[in-house]
C-alpha cells in the first residue's frame, strides 16, 4: 500500500520533509563525485555548493508546501460540501411532500419577516435623509402642563442667538394647511403649504434643486417668499426653471418663488410648498404663542447632553427675564429621528417584528418536527453510514447541509413572498402611519436579510434533529425493528409542539387585545353622529370676497346647498371631529375673567373652533345647557362662545353660562386677548379616536369670527352622502360667478373616522393575520406529532384491543396524551401573555393588558383548534382492527 | 552554448524545466536527485541546472496537482521522498510537448530559409 505524504493520519512536518529530501540529494551527489575520483571532503563541499543557497530554497519550498496544504484542505472541504449538497438534493427530491411542506412553511415565515424587516429598516434603522443627521435634534418647550410643547417664536430666536452649542436653530408649523393659487387662466387651485422660519433649510442642510432658500434679509424685509417642492414643480410647472424668481398669486397676494426643494425634504410634512413666516419686531405677547416645532443642528462634536445643559441654561435665563411667559418653562430635546418616526410607529414596528419573529420560530419548530420524524425513519441508514466509518460530526454536517439546503430554497421563495407583500403593502398601510419620506421598498437589504435569515433558520431547525439522529449505537439500531420510535426523539418533538402552542397562544392573546382595542375605538361614543355627512374645504379667494361680503358668500352657499334635494342639514366650521383643523392643532391658553390672575405660562389650554349655528344639529351634537348660536350673535353684538363639558367640569361646580373667558389664539399672537361670554355647553366630542383625557373646547360663531377657509358640512337624508358632492360643488359655483373658489378635501365624516382609526385597524389586522398563521402552524404541529405517534403505535393499540380494551379506551389514550401537550403549551402561553401584555399597553385603548374576556376567548379558540387537530388521529387509532394490527410487522 | 538557469528563472525556463521534470517522471516515481541526474544525462549537459532550483519546481508541480509525493526507499536503503506523475501531469506534459513541437517547427522554418 502506498503511503501518501499528504495523509491526515500520519504526516511529517513540512520543514523536516524538505531537510530529509535535501540531505539525501547531497549524500547521493557526494557519493557520485567520490566515485568519479574526488576527495570525500572536497566532494561533499562541491555537492553542497551545487545545491546553492539552501536556507533560501527551504523558505521557498516550505512556503509553496503550506499554500498547497491550504488549498488541498479547501478543495477537500468543497468536495465534501458538493457531495453533501448533491446528496441532500437527492434526499429532498425523494421525499417531495416533506420538501414541499417544509419549504412552503419556511417561505411563509421568512417572507413575512422580510416584509416586516423592510418596515423596521425604513423606520428605525435608516438615518434621516439629511447630511450629518446625528447632529439634528428637535427642541420642545416643557411646561408643567405639557412635557413636549411647541415653542413661541421669540423663545426660539433667543435659543438660536444665546446658545453656544448649535450651528443654527429654526422652526416650522407642524400642520400643513393650504393656499389658493390663482392660475393665469383665472381659475383657482388649492395648494398645500407649510409655514417655516427663515433658517430651516440651513438647519437641515439640504441644498435647493434650483434657485435659493430663505435668507436673513428676506426675514428682515418681511418678504413674501415661497419655496416649491419638487413634486409641485414637476406636476404644475413641468420642471421649468424659469419659475424661480417669478411671483405667483397666493391667497390674493403676490409671493416670490425663490427656489425648489428636492423630494427628500418633504419629511417635515406632506406639502407642496414652504412659505416663510417672518418673526421680526414681535410684540411681547408673542412670547406666549406656542406654535413652532423647532429643530436645531448641533455644532460638530457636541454631545446631546452638552447641548441640553447649554439650552437649559438659556431657558433658565429666559424664565428670569420673562417670568410672565416663561416661568416654569424649559427646553427638552431629543434626536430628530425619534421625533420624525414617532413613538407610535416605533412601537408598531417593534410589535410586528416580535410577532413575525415568533411566527418564524413556529415555522422552525414545525420543520424541525418534520425532520425529527424523518430522522427516526432514517436511523438505520445513518447507522449504516456510521458503521462504514463516518464520524458523528461528519453525519451531523451532512444532515445540517440538508436542512440548510432546505432553508435556502425556503429563503429564495421567501424573497418572492416578501416582494409580493411589499407590492401590496402601500394599499393596506393607512395614510399618515409612515412619515413623509419613509417608504417601504424592496432592495438588496431585504435580499440580504432573507439570505441571513435562511442560514440562521437552517442551523436553528437542523441542529437538534441532526444531533438527535446521530445519538445511537449502531449495532443496536441495525439489529432492531425500525418501527420503535426512540424515546428521546419523541420527547423533543413533544417539547417543540408545547413551544409552538405556547407561542400561538401568546400571539392569539396579543391579537385579541388589539381587536378589542379596535372595537373599543370604533364603537366609542364620540358624542356626535358621523353617518351620512359630506365634508369639504371651501376656500374663497380673499381678493374676490372682501370681509364684508364673505358672510354673504357663506350664507348664500349654505342656502343653495340646503335647496339640493336630499340635503338634511348644512353647516360651516373650521374643524371636523377626528379630522383636520384649519388652525392646525395649536392649543390656546385661556383664563376666566374675574378669577385671580394666572401667569401666562401656567394657564390652561383649550382647542378653538369656529362654527355656524347649524353645526350642532348637523352633527347631531346636543347642547346640554344654555343656548345655541342664533341670529342675536352678529359681528356687532358682544362676542359669545359655546364650551364643552370638559370646560364645565373644570369649574368645580360653578355654572359656566354667563362666564367671561379671555383667550389668545396661538395663531395670531399679535392680537389682544379675545373676551367671550359663555352662552352654552355642548356635549363632549372626541377629537382623536383614542383620546384618553377630555380636551377643553371652545366654539365661536361664524358671524363673529370670519376667516378665509371653512369646512362645509352637509348631512344627507340618505346613507350615500358622497353622492351629493357634485350637486354641492355646483351650488358653490352658482354663488361664485367668477369661479375662483377653491374646493378641496372632499370626503365624508365616516371616511375621516375610518382613517382616524386606521392605525388601530392596521395593527389589529396584521397581528390577527400573523396569529392565525401561528395557530394554523401549531395545529399542523399537533396533528403531525399525533398522527405519527398513532402510526408508530398501531401494534401497541392492536395488542391493547386484543386484550379487551375498547375503541373508546384507545381513543382516550391518544386524546389524553395530546391534551397533555396542548394544555402544557396553552398554560405556558397564557402565563407569557400575562407577563408580556404590559409591553403593548401603549397601543391599547379601552382594554387592560390582563383582559379576562380575551383570556377566555383565546382558551376557547385554542381548545377548538386543538380538538380539530386531535380528532383525525384519535379517530384513526380507535378504528384500528386488532387482528390486522397484530399481523403487520 | 549551454542554457544556464539563473537565480530568477524566466517563464520560458520555468516552462522548460517543468516539462523536463514531467517527462523524467514518465519513467516512474523518482526522488529529486534521480530527476536531476536524468536531466543532466539525457540533455547531454546542455541544460545545466543548479541542483537547488529543482526543488521549488517540484513543489510548484505538486501544488498544481501534476505530481504527487509519496514515501519510498532510496538506493541507500533510507526513507526517500518520491515524486509520481499524476493524470493531470501527464496531460500537461502532452500539451507542453505539442507547444514545443509547434514552436521549434516554426523556428526551424525560419532558419531553413
Amino acid at each position: 500500500m502506498r503511503r501518501s505524504l499528504r495523509s491526515w493520519l500520519w504526516r511529517v512536518p513540512l520543514d523536516q520533509e524538505f531537510d530529509e529530501e535535501i540531505a539525501l540529494h547531497i549524500e547521493m551527489r557526494t557519493r557520485e563525485l567520490i566515485a568519479g575520483g574526488m576527495d570525500p571532503a572536497e566532494a561533499r563541499a562541491e555537492a553542497i555548493r551545487k545545491m546553492g543557497n539552501v536556507s533560501r530554497l527551504k523558505r521557498e519550498c516550505v512556503d509553496l508546501g503550506r499554500k498547497r496544504d491550504r488549498e488541498m484542505r479547501m478543495t477537500l472541504w468543497l468536495e465534501e460540501l458538493r457531495d453533501d449538497v448533491k446528496f441532500a438534493i437527492r434526499q429532498l427530491g425523494a421525499a417531495p411532500t416533506f420538501t414541499l411542506v417544509a419549504t412552503l412553511t419556511l417561505a411563509l415565515g421568512i417572507g413575512a419577516n422580510s416584509a416586516i424587516f423592510a418596515l423596521v429598516d425604513a423606520t428605525l434603522l435608516r438615518p434621516l435623509p439629511y447630511p450629518n443627521p446625528d447632529r439634528l435634534v428637535t427642541l420642545w418647550e416643557k411646561s408643567p402642563a405639557t412635557a413636549k410643547g411647541f415653542a413661541s417664536p421669540p423663545n426660539m430666536q433667543d435659543w438660536n442667538s444665546r446658545s453656544r452649542t448649535f450651528d443654527k436653530i429654526a422652526g416650522f408649523t407642524p400642520s400643513v394647511a393650504s393656499m389658493v393659487l390663482a392660475r393665469t387662466d383665472g381659475t383657482a387651485e388649492t395648494i398645500s403649504r407649510q409655514w417655516v422660519t427663515a433658517g430651516i433649510f440651513d438647519v437641515l442642510g439640504v441644498p435647493p434643486l434650483a434657485g435659493r432658500t430663505f435668507t436673513a434679509d428676506d426675514e428682515q424685509q418681511r418678504a413674501r417668499v415661497v419655496v416649491f417642492s419638487e413634486g409641485l414643480w414637476e406636476s404644475r410647472f413641468n420642471r421649468n426653471p424659469a419659475i424661480v424668481g417669478k411671483a405667483v398669486k397666493l391667497d390674493g397676494e403676490l409671493w416670490t418663488v425663490v427656489g425648489i426643494m428636492p423630494k427628500a425634504f418633504e419629511i417635515l410634512g406632506k406639502t407642496s410648498m414652504w412659505a416663510m413666516r417672518p418673526f421680526v419686531n414681535m410684540p411681547p405677547r408673542a412670547r406666549g404663542a406656542y406654535q413652532l416645532q423647532v429643530v436645531g443642528r448641533m455644532k460638530p462634536g457636541v454631545a446631546i447632553e452638552a447641548a441640553q445643559s447649554d439650552l437649559t441654561a438659556v431657558a433658565d435665563g429666559l424664565a428670569r427675564e420673562f417670568p410672565d411667559f416663561n416661568k416654569d418653562r424649559t427646553v427638552v430635546m431629543e434626536p430628530m429621528h425619534d421625533t420624525m418616526v414617532g413613538s407610535d410607529l416605533k412601537t408598531t414596528s417593534m410589535l410586528f417584528l416580535g410577532v413575525v419573529g415568533f411566527v418564524l420560530l413556529i415555522c422552525c419548530a414545525n420543520v424541525a418536527n418534520l425532520l425529527l420524524a424523518r430522522a427516526t425513519a432514517r436511523t438505520r441508514e445513518l447507522a449504516v453510514r456510521s458503521a462504514l466509518g463516518a464520524g458523528r460530526m461528519r453525519i451531523v454536517r451532512q444532515l445540517l447541509t440538508e436542512s440548510i439546503v432546505l432553508a435556502i430554497i425556503g429563503g429564495a421563495l421567501g424573497i418572492g413572498v416578501g416582494y409580493s407583500i411589499l407590492r401590496v403593502a402601500p394599499v393596506v398601510i393607512p395614510d399618515g402611519l409612515l412619515p413623509g419620506t419613509v417608504t417601504l421598498q424592496f432592495d438588496m437589504r431585504i435580499v440580504a436579510f432573507c439570505a441571513i435569515a435562511a442560514l440562521v433558520v437552517g442551523v436553528l431547525f437542523g441542529i437538534a434533529p441532526a444531533w438527535q439522529a446521530t445519538s445511537f449505537s449502531s449495532p443496536e439500531v441495525m439489529g432492531s425493528d425500525t418501527r420503535t420510535t426512540t424515546g428521546a426523539g419523541g420527547r423533543l418533538r413533544s417539547l417543540l409542539v408545547v413551544g409552538e402552542v405556547a407561542t400561538a397562544v401568546l400571539l392569539l392573546f396579543g391579537a385579541g387585545l388589539l381587536l378589542r382595542t379596535l372595537l373599543a375605538v370604533e364603537s366609542f361614543d364620540r358624542g356626535f353622529k358621523a353617518q351620512s355627512v359630506l365634508t369639504m374645504l371651501v376656500d374663497p379667494l380673499g381678493s374676490t370676497f372682501p370681509p364684508n361680503t364673505m358672510q354673504q358668500f357663506f350664507d348664500q352657499v349654505e342656502a343653495a346647498t340646503r335647496a339640493i334635494p336630499g340635503v338634511q342639514d348644512v353647516a360651516w366650521s373650521t374643524a371636523v371631529p377626528l379630522g383636520e383643523s384649519i388652525f392646525g392643532e395649536y392649543p390656546q391658553t385661556y383664563s376666566i375673567v374675574g378669577d385671580p390672575p394666572v401667569e401666562q405660562s401656567r394657564r390652561p389650554t383649550a382647542n378653538y373652533q369656529v362654527a355656524s349655528p347649524s353645526y350642532f344639529s348637523t352633527l347631531d351634537l346636543p347642547i346640554v345647557a344654555g343656548r345655541n348660536f342664533d341670529a342675536r350673535d352678529t359681528a356687532k353684538s358682544p362676542r359669545v362662545a359655546i364650551v364643552n363639558e370638559a370646560f364645565a367640569r373644570s369649574l368645580g361646580g360653578r355654572n359656566p353660562i354667563g362666564l367671561q373667558v379671555a383667550f389668545t389664539p396661538a395663531d395670531s399672537p399679535n392680537d389682544k386677548p379675545t373676551i367671550v361670554e359663555v352662552v352654552g355647553v355642548a356635549k363632549q366630542v372626541k377629537q382623536r379616536p383614542d383620546e384618553r383625557t377630555d380636551f377643553v373646547q371652545f366654539y365661536t360663531p361664524l358671524a363673529q369670527d370670519l376667516i378665509g377657509d371653512m369646512m362645509l358640512l352637509v348631512r344627507s337624508q340618505t346613507d350615500r352622502a358622497s353622492a351629493l358632492a357634485p350637486a354641492v360643488r355646483a351650488a358653490i359655483e352658482s354663488v361664485d360667478k367668477s369661479q375662483t373658489t377653491g374646493v378641496a378635501s372632499v370626503t365624508t365624516l365616516e371616511d375621516i373616522e375610518w382613517a382616524a382609526t386606521g392605525r388601530h385597524r392596521f395593527r389589529a389586522v396584521m397581528v390577527s393575520a400573523f396569529a392565525t398563521l401561528a395557530v394554523l402552524l401549531a395545529m399542523v404541529g399537533v396533528f403531525g406529532i399525533l398522527a405519527y405517534s398513532v402510526q408508530q403505535r398501531v401494534r401497541d393499540f392492536g395488542v391493547r384491543r386484543a386484550l379487551g380494551a375498547t375503541s373508546g379506551d384507545v381513543m382516550r389514550l391518544v386524546v389524553g396524551s395530546a391534551i397533555k401537550v396542548v394544555a402544557a403549551g396553552a398554560v405556558i402561553g397564557l402565563v407569557l401573555a400575562a407577563l408580556f401584555g404590559r409591553l403593548i399597553a401603549t397601543v391599547l385603548f379601552g382594554v387592560q393588558p390582563l383582559d379576562l374576556p380575551t383570556f377566555a376567548l383565546v382558551t376557547i379558540v385554542m381548545g377548538i383548534t386543538a380538538a380539530l387537530s386531535i380528532a383525525g388521529p384519535a379517530w384513526r387509532a380507535a378504528r384500528i382492527d386488532p387482528a390486522q394490527a397484530l399481523r403487520t410487522k | 552554448m549551454p542554457i544556464t538557469s539563473t537565480k530568477t528563472p524566466n517563464a520560458l525556463l520555468h516552462g522548460a524545466l517543468d516539462a523536463l521534470i514531467l517527462k523524467t517522471l514518465t519513467r516512474g516515481p523518482s526522488h529529486g536527485y534521480a530527476v536531476a541526474r536524468f536531466i543532466e544525462e539525457t540533455t547531454g549537459e546542455a541544460f545545466l541546472i543548479e541542483d537547488g532550483s529543482l526543488y521549488p519546481a517540484l513543489y510548484r508541480l505538486e501544488r498544481k496537482g501534476w505530481v504527487e509525493a509519496e514515501w519510498g526507499t532510496s538506493e541507500l536503503g533510507r526513507r526517500a521522498k518520491l515524486y509520481r506523475l499524476t493524470g493531470a501531469g501527464r496531460a500537461q506534459l502532452a500539451a507542453e510537448v505539442a507547444t514545443w513541437k509547434k514552436f521549434s517547427a516554426g523556428v526551424s522554418k525560419v532558419f531553413a530559409t
